[in-house]
């Protein structure tokens, strides 16, 4: 039935296809269907609702006007810091000087906690009274803030957090790109005397873009859905200002246990950050063909 | 080949006989539970039964992050893992369709009537679902080293008094301090909204959701006691600043590691932080702490106590024998005297058999005071509702006072108007 | 032109005093990047009373540490984070290095439909999954057992790991493999002798990653084990409980989890800098 090709196509993904079947189709699958139903946890009637679900998500002010814009903010200002911080770091990595290795290995530290853990850790730092931040700014002489009933202070504290956690990535693989950059133009560039900052927009850039965009894409895929650092932090407060669409579905599904609307509101999302995927993928493959 | 299936098949009709007959004799009872000084008392009693009857009690610890989900999915999907599982009043009608009725576990006459009352825990039939592990109910606690007992305010007016005259003085860096975010707002807004003759729906303190949806869940948001409440809570913060900045978004680890450090003179936490508080390794503040009555807003004038209590409970799904068995031990429990005592100890939470209760009382000053103010208190109230939306009432109501109080104070009757809706939809 | 200027005036200096410069920004650059774990390590050195106000007091302790060991369970769940996070990386690497060559080496309607499937599910947010999926692992009878948390452990990394193989192999040039194949190899000789010890160094890479994943993660874990498969995460969540947080149970259980990832980390960063090249 199959050709040879065909087959061992087949059998390099069984492993794969099959082990994501059983554990994410699935469980998504029995998430889709209870979006449909109605399907409260603590009793689950699952008489069909339709779209009702939907309807209610897509209609609800607050998802429109506080948690997608929030999102998004998130995102691109989440995906844009551990970005600038992990290519001048990875930068800074990539010509050798005494100490390096330590370096590297400091910066890695981010990855070694786990985020649930390091988000406490931030919200005790920055609480107003026994928060270390506080004390050293009054310390310094300055006013100390109440950084989580402020909006933006909140927020920013939020994507502090996650760039803090999500820089050492972007550090290493764009670290490891320059490593694999040809020698040449840099050689060439270093003869006619081109300046530091020339080198780095008119050679390092335009070489390691296929990298970044691979980088940018996955992780603001990711950072679409970014939960645990959230909810630790803030839990979407002060009042809903730094809610996140994953705090949005995870209230519905967890707090509220219902599991229909909970679902919707998930799918709602995961459909969002599909086609704003595909629309920055297309832009890799662009990239990466030019 | 016929022989050796029909082997096969009587072989496995043997082992199935031999396991059906093991089930009968029960030897275990698996407990789901929370690690906690209440409920590892609590278990110590079981454990001291098992050991007289020959029952190896199986503790299955569960983490707080997903209790609830993950033991209402467990209930609904019949998947018998435990055969006695915590329970508490905020779950109590969200379970009471998947749990066993507790009418006939012996000893439950002696449990206080309130606490176990219909509303919160009876089934559809009218049955209790549940057996008390003790009570819980916060308390005003203040710097007894600071603050005379006869000094001590009753009057949320009074409460900025004393603060400001300890801050002027210097002795402590904030009058109040207490948990105000999301699911600890009882902490600072839900008591002081009750010391107010206020409540989240109207009409306040009713529980019975009949005549809650016969008000058509009206909220008490736009209420005048409701703006007053927020308003003073943006004045301690912003006006009197006799509490942090911070404040609306503690939740009460933040709340007592303040009062334990002795940043505050005044908090209102669970009674069973009461040992915690006095224990010189983890305060610095031992020795230095004693309890009150709640402070009373302008519109009351009555003394009021919060009362609610911890419980265990059996799932419906679990066989007869289990349930017989499980219904056993939580009698043992109901009157083992000497283990309720320890549990007092441990923890300062009045033990689920009232009959010990006076004895306490009289040798300990700290039960005296809960006996006397919240236990034999006329005028209770219950510390959550009693319907499947309250978490999400909960959040909306949470969400709006928490946007008044970190707004402008001009803005805050217009946040609360824009709240009521939304508290009043996420009830029906 | 600042960006310009900048280096002119730090190239003006002394060669002395830019050494002295270079250092102090990166030791600055350094203790703000590992100072929350750095504040951590010490909170789990304060005794209880003094968890949170860590700046005020100067008593330490290991006080925290002994009663965190005193739990037998907590031996029990290094061992089997270890062997979890250990057999996940294993097995997702396995499974992944090959979709990934699949998604490499091929075109057309099957690679490109295999792709558009890790990347829709890798979309889905897990938030609207892990219910249904302790659903599913209690019907299937392996919940709370070593196979209900490692084979979901695989499967998360399915989309990410075989997007990023495949990023490898479009890196490493198939002439080698066709060669092979014209010498008589079969397809799955020249997969796994000419391209697989190529991506060697990125295999690496990534397991150094997905270890430290599969150890520090909590959701998963936290719906999908009970008490008989306890997990270091697992038990650091129980420190969370009804009555409030017991934060220095949670910050010396926190660092003993740190000590085996960064261990990894120290060993295991030259393969990752090496290998993660896509």
């Amino acid at each position: 039935m199959f050709g040879e090709q065909q087959r061992f196509m087949l059998f390099l993904i069984a492993p794969a296809a099959l082990l994501l079947g059983l554990f994410q189709v699935v469980p998504i699958v029995i998430g889709a269907n209870a979006s449909f139903r109605d399907w409260a946890l603590y009793n689950p009637k699952k008489t069909w609702v339709g779209l009702d679900h939907y309807r209610a998500v897509i209609t609800d002010p607050a998802f429109l006007e506080v948690v997608l814009p929030n999102t998004f903010i998130f995102m691109i200002l989440s995906v844009a810091g551990s970005l600038a911080l992990g290519l001048g770091l990875a930068l800074l990595l990539n010509r050798p000087f005494r100490g390096q290795k330590i370096v590297q290995t400091v910066l890695m530290v981010p990855l070694m906690v786990a985020p649930v853990i390091a988000a406490i850790m931030m919200r005790w730092m920055f609480n107003d009274q026994f928060g270390i931040v506080n004390a050293v700014l009054e310390g310094l002489g300055m006013e100390g803030q109440p950084w989580l009933v402020q909006r933006w202070t909140a927020f920013g504290i939020i994507v502090l957090t996650d760039v803090w956690l999500w820089t050492p990535w972007f550090t290493l693989l764009l670290l490891a790109g320059l490593q694999s950059l040809p020698k040449e133009p840099f050689e060439a560039a270093a003869i006619d005397g081109t300046t530091t900052w020339r080198v780095f927009s008119h050679l390092t850039l335009p070489m390691l873009q296929p990298v970044i965009v691979v980088c940018v894409v996955i992780r603001a895929i990711d950072a679409f859905r970014t939960f645990d650092i959230v909810w630790t932090l803030t839990g979407g407060g002060p009042g809903r200002s730094t809610e996140l669409f994953s705090i949005y579905a995870y209230v519905l599904a967890f707090l509220n246990l219902d599991l229909g609307r909970g679902s919707a509101s998930a799918i709602v999302g995961g459909l969002i950050i599909l086609v704003v995927g595909v629309v920055m993928y297309r832009l890799v493959d662009r990239v990466t063909k030019s | 080949m016929y022989r050796l299936a029909r082997r096969t098949l009587a072989a496995a009709a043997v082992s199935l006989l031999a396991a059906g007959a093991a089930n009968a004799q029960v030897k275990e009872l698996r407990i789901g539970y929370q690690p906690s000084p209440i409920q590892d008392a609590s278990i110590a009693m079981f454990e001291t039964w098992g050991a007289k009857n020959g029952v190896k009690i199986v503790k299955v610890p569960n983490s707080y992050g997903v209790y609830v989900e993950k033991m209402t999915a467990s209930l609904t999907s019949n998947s018998d893992q435990y055969d006695v599982i915590w329970h508490n009043d905020d779950w109590g009608q969200l379970w009471a369709h998947l749990l066993e009725p507790t009418d006939d576990v012996k000893g439950l006459e002696f449990a206080e009537k309130w606490g176990m009352d219909k509303i919160v825990f009876g089934n559809a039939a009218g049955q209790n679902t549940v057996v008390p592990m003790g009570q819980t109910f916060s308390v005003f606690f203040y710097r007894s080293d600071l603050v005379k007992p006869e000094e001590v305010p009753k009057t949320l007016a009074e409460l900025v008094e004393a603060s400001k005259k300890l801050q002027a003085a210097n002795k402590v860096k904030f009058g109040y301090v207490g948990g105000m975010s999301m699911n600890h707002s009882w902490f600072s807004w839900l008591w002081s909204m009750w010391g107010n003759n206020c409540d989240v729906l109207s009409p306040p303190y009713e529980r019975d959701n009949k005549k809650l949806a016969a008000n058509g869940w009206k909220s008490m948001m736009t209420e005048p006691c409701m703006k007053e409440t927020v308003e003073y809570w943006w004045d301690a913060i912003n006006t009197h600043k006799i509490s942090p900045r911070g404040m609306p978004a503690y939740d009460r680890n933040e709340a007592n590691a303040i009062f334990m450090g002795g940043d505050a003179a005044f908090t209102v936490a669970d009674s069973l932080w009461w040992g915690t508080f006095n224990d010189p390794a983890k305060s610095k503040m031992a020795g230095k702490i004693a309890a009150a009555r709640f402070p009373l807003g302008p519109n009351r004038k009555e003394p009021f106590a919060w009362d609610d209590i911890w419980g265990w409970a059996i799932p419906k799904s679990i066989s007869p024998e289990r349930k017989k068995l499980a219904k056993e031990m939580l009698a043992a429990m109901m009157v083992d005297e000497e283990g309720q005592m320890k549990m007092f100890k441990a923890t300062g939470a009045p033990p689920p058999n009232t009959q010990f209760w006076p004895k306490i009382a009289a040798a300990d000053p700290f039960m005296k005071l809960l006996k006397e103010s919240v236990l034999d208190s006329p005028n209770k109230v219950r510390g959550a509702y009693y319907f499947a939306n309250w978490p999400a009432v909960h959040k909306a109501f949470n969400d709006t006072v928490t946007k008044a109080v970190t707004g402008k104070r001009e803005d805050i009757a217009k946040v609360l108007a824009e709240g009521a809706p939304l508290v009043s939809k996420a009830a029906q | 032109m600042a960006m310009v200027r900048e280096p002119l005036l730090f190239a003006r200096l002394p060669v002395g005093g830019r050494r002295l410069l270079f250092g102090m920004a990166l030791f600055a650059i350094c203790f703000l990047f590992a100072f929350p774990v750095l504040w951590l390590i010490l909170t789990s050195l304060r005794p209880e009373s003094g968890v949170y106000y860590v700046h005020r007091g100067t008593e330490f302790t290991l006080a925290s540490f002994v009663e965190v060991l005193q739990d037998e369970r907590l031996l029990q769940a290094f061992f089997n984070s270890a062997m979890i996070s250990t057999l996940a990386t294993i097995f997702s690497l396995l499974v992944t290095v090959s979709s990934g060559y699949m998604l490499s080496r091929f075109k057309g309607p099957a690679a490109s439909t295999w792709f558009g499937t890790i990347y829709v599910f890798r979309c889905v947010p897990y938030i609207s999954w892990v219910i249904p999926l302790y659903f599913v692992a209690q019907s299937w009878g392996i919940y709370d057992t070593y196979i209900g948390i490692l084979l979901p452990h695989i499967a998360v990394h399915i989309c990410f790991f075989s997007w990023l193989m495949k990023g490898f192999f479009d890196g490493i040039d198939p002439s080698m493999e066709h060669a092979a194949l014209i010498d008589g190899c079969t397809r799955w000789g020249a997969f796994i002798r000419v391209a697989l010890p190529s991506a060697i160094p990125a295999i690496s890479a990534l397991a150094v990653l997905c270890w430290l994943f599969t150890w520090n993660e909590f959701l998963f874990a936290l719906i999908l084990t009970g008490n008989k498969v306890p997990m270091v995460t697992v038990v650091m969540a129980q420190f969370v409980t009804e009555m409030g947080l017991r934060w220095n149970l949670m910050a010396a259980t926190a660092v003993m989890a740190l000590v085996p990832a960064f261990l990894l980390a120290l060993f295991g960063q030259k393969y990752v800098i090496r290998g993660l090249r896509i």
